[in-house]
């Protein structure tokens, strides 16, 4: 009886409720099926919090990009994004990527891009802001992180919108597919061909901005070629853009309506927007999967994971174990369980306290992590800078949810309209 | 060249050992330690300016 009480129908994951409120479902993953193998998807999925952050740090048995016996692999993204850092696996090659532009999102680099942080989060609410309401996705947070990388690759500010417009196509066409793909294809090409000039000036003329790095950064003597600095462009507007865009909305969501008590505190103390976004990074990340495959066999819970299996590393499910979090259900900017300052890619800190999976762990540790919440602090301070009394137009949202969760589907509200004061 | 780390201002973070495997690890204590303190080989050191760079917390410091 118990045992088939929490079996698991495998078309529950491409079930739209599972979209809206996965929660339940990882909770009987975590607590019967830690290792649980999905022959319907042909899959595995990992969900405890500590299996999760072993799976990411072993690099011996788990690698992001698939190999096949001739060499060639196969990764989700490169239909949208062409060649790109993420398929590079465990490889030299995917280390030399990161290092050239890594440097960028961490200390000196990303100080030095704070002014420019700021500049453009006024400029954007300036213009959206005048009307005692706002619709925050649209007229905020989709467009801000894009703008930002923008200017750090160094393009004209006069071609930003044009950027907006092809990032917001090439995102639907990821999260949507069908003829949203098409229209992203389209936009993808269309920048890339706009691209070219610039590549082919920088590469003349190297300048100190990012772009000028990615085209001259050299690996035994190679630069990059022409489609990978294109598809690594690609791939920053998408991973760098579109996660920082509804980190911000998804911060917003839960002071306006999960904890409009503790959005008090965060009134009062506008450094608290720090343990906001830590905490919703833990809550409810933007993304909830990571997927990895095996390179030989992995025992595991007294399973045993065949080579070159599929493996889905359930982040999303990690955060919310109660093995490692009290009350993991109830967002609480103050919980004393959770490291609430920056991320460390070794997932180890001085607090010895646990931190969120939301950036993963390890190898692949998001690049942008120093960034994305320099970024999302400074726009939620700004925007408290701007709107007086700050309260959601609407008494029923209908929450925060994800065109997929398994294919790496981004979590956000689709919409988010705030009143306040002027 | 001398490579060196300051344990009190280092953060855990582990770029350089995801960066630089072949210069530092983790020790027992979870803190990077350095394999080779004293790297000959232009490589080697140009991986140590690297992490010196890179580390988010300053804490490494390199002695040309």
């Amino acid at each position: 009886m118990g045992a088939l009480l929490h079996e698991i129908d495998p078309r529950e994951f491409d079930a739209p409720g599972f979209q809206r409120d996965p929660f339940p479902l990882y909770r009987r993953l975590r607590d019967h099926h830690p290792i649980y193998r999905d022959r319907f998807h042909n899959r595995w999925i990992i969900s405890r919090y500590d299996d999760v952050h072993a799976a990411f740090q072993d690099n011996d048995h788990f690698d992001r990009a698939l190999y096949r016996p001739d060499g060639a692999y196969q990764f989700g993204s490169s239909h949208v994004f062409g060649p790109n850092i993420l398929e590079y696996g465990n490889s030299d090659r995917h280390r030399w990527l990161r290092n050239v532009v890594a440097g960028q999102f961490v200390g000196q680099g990303l100080l030095s891009f704070i002014p420019i942080i700021e500049k453009i989060a006024g400029e954007l609410l300036e213009a959206c802001t005048d009307q005692g309401q706002v619709e925050l996705v649209s007229r905020f947070s989709n467009q801000f992180p894009i703008r930002v990388i923008s200017n750090m690759l160094g393009l004209p500010r006069h071609d930003e919108n044009r950027f907006v417009g092809w990032y917001q196509a090439l995102i639907a066409g990821l999260g949507f597919g069908g003829e949203h793909l098409a229209r992203g294809m389209a936009a993808r090409n269309e920048m890339w061909a706009y691209l070219e000039p610039f590549i082919a000036e920088r590469l003349a003329h190297p300048g100190d901005d990012l772009l000028s790095k990615l085209c001259v950064a050299e690996l035994d003597g190679v630069r990059m070629t022409l489609d990978e600095v294109q598809g690594f462009i690609a791939l920053l507007l998408a991973a760098g853009g579109d996660t920082t865009d509804k980190a911000i909305a998804n911060m917003w969501f839960h002071m306006l309506y999960t904890r409009p008590d503790q959005f008090e505190d965060v009134k009062a103390d506008p450094s608290l927007w720090d343990n906001v976004f830590a905490e919703m990074m833990r809550y409810d990340p933007v993304v909830h999967i990571q997927t990895r495959y095996t390179t030989g066999e992995v025992e595991l819970h007294d399973r045993v994971l065949p080579e070159r299996a599929m493996v889905l590393l359930y982040l999303g499910a990690g955060n919310r174990d109660e093995r490692v979090f009290a009350d993991p259900d109830t967002f609480d900017i103050h919980r004393d369980d959770l490291h609430m300052g920056r991320e460390n890619r070794s997932g180890r800190y001085k607090t010895n306290k646990p931190g969120h999976l939301g950036f993963g762990v390890g190898q692949h540790f998001c690049m942008g992590y120093a960034m994305a919440r320099q970024e999302a602090v400074i726009a939620c301070q700004r925007m408290m800078d701007v709107m007086k009394n700050p309260r959601p137009t609407h008494a029923v949202h209908e929450g925060i949810t994800s065109p997929s969760i398994d294919s790496g589907g981004f979590r956000s509200p689709r919409e988010l309209w705030i009143s306040f004061d002027r | 060249m001398k490579i060196s780390i300051d344990l009190e201002r280092c953060a855990m973070a582990g770029e350089c050992v995801y960066n630089h495997p072949t210069l530092f690890g983790f020790g027992d204590d979870d803190h990077p330690v350095v394999f080779v303190a004293d790297p000959t080989s232009p490589a080697q050191q140009l991986g140590a300016r690297q992490a010196a760079q890179v580390c988010p917390s300053g804490a490494i410091a390199v002695e040309e």
